[in-house]
């Protein structure tokens, strides 16, 4: 019953991120509103952690299984990115090597700029 | 026969006994290429036309499992929450080092496309392409995109991502966990944080965060891009 109650209370919450999602004026996806949503729950202390508990948990510890389907479903579409396969890799892994760089050396300068003021406050 | 094949019992059960074997073999071997979802796929395609059975047969079975990305989404609100007070402490690095990761993908997603001549509609398909999948398809249906070949991409990056995640940092000198969280989180969504919750606590908590993070600074900015 325990875990039902979880599933009830994940699946409720991602509904009404949807919902939100949805009266939105612009386009931002409801999963994303979702999340926001559960975080602010639980900072406010108005949704417990317990309440997700072992069934949030099984879904984050299995995170990689509930993405196999849209990954077989890449064979579906082999003709267009047989056409462009290469482009596609160099695009995708290209982007990733640059937004890696970007974000985490501007996380090193940031956190150093931060020291550094801490520093001349404290002198 | 078909009809059986198609009851989401069968994509369920097909897909775990592949996720099984993915995680096994990825154990036995200990490399990364031997990613656990390279295999599943592989081995759920390798079944699928050993036995003449349509794609399609299989997609209508493991529509059940596409349900659960949303939730999985949403949960992981669960993994920032828990590291509340490494973000809090983190605060201004981890928002400026998401939207400074954003923009970076962004910006090389629409030079490269312009550079290798590809249209629009790959374009459209390629901006969002960084985010995790829920939020990547309803950007590219914005735009007027290929939802196929965003979902495509997603993959390529996530597994570029997850494979790279332990390399990058030796690469540009990165030692700081946080940094090596926001990187992983920013650039290849829930697929490389699968990869950052193995290599550690903070990276596993920092890159969850940047999922949610540079989603939402990628819906913001990508109308620039387009």
């Amino acid at each position: 019953m325990k875990y039902l109650t979880q599933l009830a209370i994940i699946f409720g919450l991602c509904l009404v991120g949807d919902l939100i999602s949805s009266l939105l004026p612009f386009a931002f996806p409801g999963s994303v509103v979702s999340m926001l949503l559960i975080l602010l729950l639980l900072s406010t202390n108005l949704l417990k952690e317990q309440s997700l508990g072992e069934s949030a948990d099984f879904m984050l510890r299995n995170m990689t299984f509930f993405f196999i389907p849209p990954g077989v479903s890449i064979i579906r579409y082999m003709d267009i990115i047989h056409s462009i396969w290469w482009q596609l890799l160099v695009v995708n892994i290209v982007s990733v090597i640059t937004c890696f760089a970007a974000a985490s050396w501007t996380v090193v300068l940031v956190s150093r700029a931060q020291k550094a003021l801490q520093r001349r406050r404290h002198a | 026969m078909l009809e059986i094949l198609s009851s989401p019992l069968f994509g369920i059960a097909l897909s775990i006994v592949a996720f099984r074997i993915g995680m096994w073999v990825n154990k036995k071997l200990k490399t990364p290429l031997a990613n656990p979802l390279i295999i599943a796929m592989l081995l759920v395609v390798g079944f699928l036309s050993a036995f003449g059975i349509p794609v399609e047969v299989y997609e209508e079975g493991s529509s059940f499992i596409l349900m659960f990305l949303a939730p999985v989404t949403a949960v992981l609100a669960l993994t920032i929450y828990r590291q509340r007070k490494t973000l809090m402490s983190n605060f201004f690095p981890v928002i400026l080092g998401t939207l400074a990761g954003s923009l970076a993908a962004l910006a090389t997603i629409r030079a490269s496309c312009n550079i290798l001549g590809l249209d629009r509609t790959i374009l459209a398909s390629l901006l969002s392409k960084s985010v995790t999948t829920p939020v990547a398809i309803a950007l590219t249906e914005q735009f007027g995109g290929i939802p196929a070949l965003t979902i495509a991409s997603t993959i390529i990056t996530g597994l570029a991502g997850n494979l790279l995640a332990p390399v990058l940092p030796k690469v540009f000198g990165i030692t700081d966990p946080v940094a090596h969280g926001v990187g992983i989180g920013s650039c290849s969504h829930a697929l490389g944080t699968s990869k950052a919750l193995e290599i550690g606590e903070i990276e596993g908590a920092m890159s969850s965060i940047s999922i949610s993070l540079s989603a939402i600074w990628t819906v913001l900015l990508a109308p620039l891009f387009f």
